[in-house]
């Protein structure tokens, strides 16, 4: 129980933090709806064509279209590798596992300006930059050491029993992997959905240095857009919450296990 | 391997607590047999993975540390230049001033945000009254928005004709009023409180998730001690979140160092070289007039710094 005085003193923090961190989206929101180019709030005159009119002078359609297909081909071969190697870590053990696990987790500890210098300079020649395939392979690369880590560490929380029952009943390792042990771990590949999701969407960094034209993503579109329309604000904002609104929407829709997905995967082990 | 054993709550990669392999002495040969091949089998499971990681990090990575000593501009042919590229960390004004900036933005992108993130989680986890799950989804809500959207947001409000200049002339203080994020003194701190703004909700959720883990009989102690809410935090709640405050620091900390989305579509490095990061200046070396080896070197910098403090910190946090 606490007191009344510390309950009032502890709302009115709580409300002054939410408020300095609403503040700044609902300005932007109101921007992008707003009549006037510099985006002034005008809360009797809602333009919500703004979005109609952002779409079509940033050419979205092509750049969400980049940033989808590269989104959704991230997340199911990135999970999918990920079970792979988390099983393979988690539940058979790997050879050599001593020596690569070191390195796997190593992996999380890179940063890509470590790497991004001869990514660009050897993938040219090879006529991966400015590919879509080219930041497929680097998303999925770099998405190997938290994904393997993350997956291992929920196929670790299965009792070891269950894996081998199953074996003795004559079950192969496939087959222990897709029948006994995904439907068990459903919660964390859900997780990492999201978090890949959520990464391979708002990633701005690689985008800029490997796509170009025509295939640039929508992070990096926007970026242009609001350079060529400094002074149409409002439309810059409306074309910033289209670009936001893919994770957005999730995030209102799996808000729990967005929340707690970020949290395990700062913490786990 | 055994797989049993609970993990302490927060422990940083990198230093893997080996499962001991007691107990499985008196298993039957058959399955030791069949272990053994699962063991070959389980390393075909991963291999995939660990290939591609290896030909997308493993192998740039030595690549950059190569690159590192050369003298190139991406097209002829590059000479060696030994420690050059690294010496200049020292020598190059523009290069050493990046990191006296990264100082200054750990200040904002990891002690105000952990600050906040404590205070928040604080009285999140003290007041169980309704209302709280809001709190917690509006502060986590940046940590969801693409960093360019962040970026855009912020240059909107700092604008010289922006909300924060109108509010400041609202209250009759307009001769504060400026062009924040083009000002020479005021940009790098401008840009730091977007990064407070940004990042304070993700230490927010690390700091609930540990307080929920402090036993509550240490509370219900505290109190009998007749302890008031602040010298409860200070006894129970801190002690108790020292592995989550490691994690924060580590992570805020590298973050900070890395800034560059931020920077990029705020600043790109300006007004002047006012807001350069090393992140920046390492894209523009590679990217725009380039001296690919001063990028790479800059990169492998980076790289040892963010290792270096997540060991660190992560063996501080373990030394009682």
């Amino acid at each position: 129980m606490i007191s009344r005085t510390e309950r009032v003193v502890n709302y009115t923090v709580l409300v002054v933090l939410a408020a300095a961190v609403l503040v700044p989206v609902g300005y932007f929101v109101l921007a992008a709806v707003s009549p006037d180019r510099a985006g002034r709030p005008a809360l009797g005159d809602l333009r919500w064509e703004n979005f109609a009119t952002a779409w079509q002078s940033a050419d979205f359609s092509r750049s969400m279209t980049v940033s989808l297909t590269i989104t959704v081909v991230v997340v199911v071969v990135g999970v999918l590798l990920a079970l792979l190697g988390g099983y393979g870590f988690g539940v058979l053990g790997v050879a050599g596992e001593r020596a690569l696990f070191p390195v796997v987790l190593l992996g999380m500890m890179i940063s890509l300006e470590a790497i991004i210098v001869p990514l660009y300079y050897q993938f040219r020649p090879l006529g991966l930059t400015n590919s879509i395939p080219g930041i497929v392979l680097i998303h999925l690369g770099t998405g190997v050491p938290f994904g393997v880590f993350w997956m291992r560490a929920a196929f670790r929380a299965l009792p070891r029993s269950l894996f081998e029952s199953a074996e003795l009943d004559g079950a192969g390792p496939l087959r222990m992997l897709s029948r006994v042990a995904l439907p068990l771990i459903r919660p964390a590949v859900y997780t990492l959905v999201l978090l890949s999701f959520m990464w391979t969407w708002n990633d701005y960094f690689l985008s800029l240095v490997f796509l170009h034209g025509d295939n640039q993503t929508a992070t990096v579109a926007l970026g242009v857009f609001q350079g060529k329309h400094v002074t149409e604000i409002n439309l810059m904002a409306a074309g910033g919450l289209l670009v936001a609104a893919p994770v957005l929407v999730l995030y209102v829709f799996f808000q729990r296990k967005f929340i707690s997905g970020m949290l395990a995967g700062a913490l786990k082990e | 391997m055994t797989a049993t054993g609970t993990r302490p709550p927060a422990r940083l990669p990198g230093t893997p607590s080996r499962p001991a392999r007691a107990g499985r002495a008196g298993a039957p040969r058959r399955t030791s047999a069949r272990r053994r091949r699962n063991r070959w089998i389980g390393l075909g499971f991963a291999a995939p993975g660990l290939l591609l990681y290896g030909y997308v990090v493993l192998v740039p990575l030595l690549q950059s540390v190569q690159y590192s000593f050369f003298r190139w501009d991406g097209v002829t042919q590059a000479v060696w230049v030994g420690l050059e590229n690294y010496t200049r960390f020292l020598t190059d004004p523009e290069l050493r001033s990046t990191f006296g900036h990264v100082l200054v933005l750990v200040g904002f992108f990891s002690l105000l945000p952990i600050a906040l993130g404590l205070l928040s989680a604080a009285l999140l986890t003290r007041t169980r009254l309704p209302g709280m799950a809001a709190f917690r989804w509006i502060y986590f809500l940046p940590q969801v928005m693409t960093s360019i959207v962040i970026a855009l947001v912020f240059k909107r409000i700092y604008a010289p004709e922006g909300p924060l200049n109108e509010a400041l002339r609202a209250v009759g203080l307009g001769s504060l009023a400026r062009s924040w994020l083009g000002d020479f003194t005021w940009a790098l701190p401008s840009l730091g409180m977007i990064g407070t703004w940004a990042g304070f909700g993700f230490c927010m959720v690390l700091f609930i998730s540990g307080a929920s883990s402090i036993p509550p009989e240490l509370y219900e102690a505290a109190r009998m001690d007749g302890a008031g809410p602040v010298r409860e935090f200070f006894a129970v709640t801190l002690p108790g979140l020292r592995g989550q405050l490691a994690v924060a620091l580590t992570l805020t900390i590298t973050g900070a160092l890395r800034t560059f989305d931020l920077v990029w579509i705020t600043t790109r490095g300006g007004p002047g070289t006012s807001t350069l990061t090393p992140a920046v200046a390492l894209y523009r070396a590679a990217f725009q007039n380039p001296q690919v080896g001063q990028a790479a070197a800059i990169g492998v910098v980076m790289a040892l710094l963010c290792l270096l403090i997540a060991l660190t910190i992560t063996r501080l946090s373990e030394k009682d």
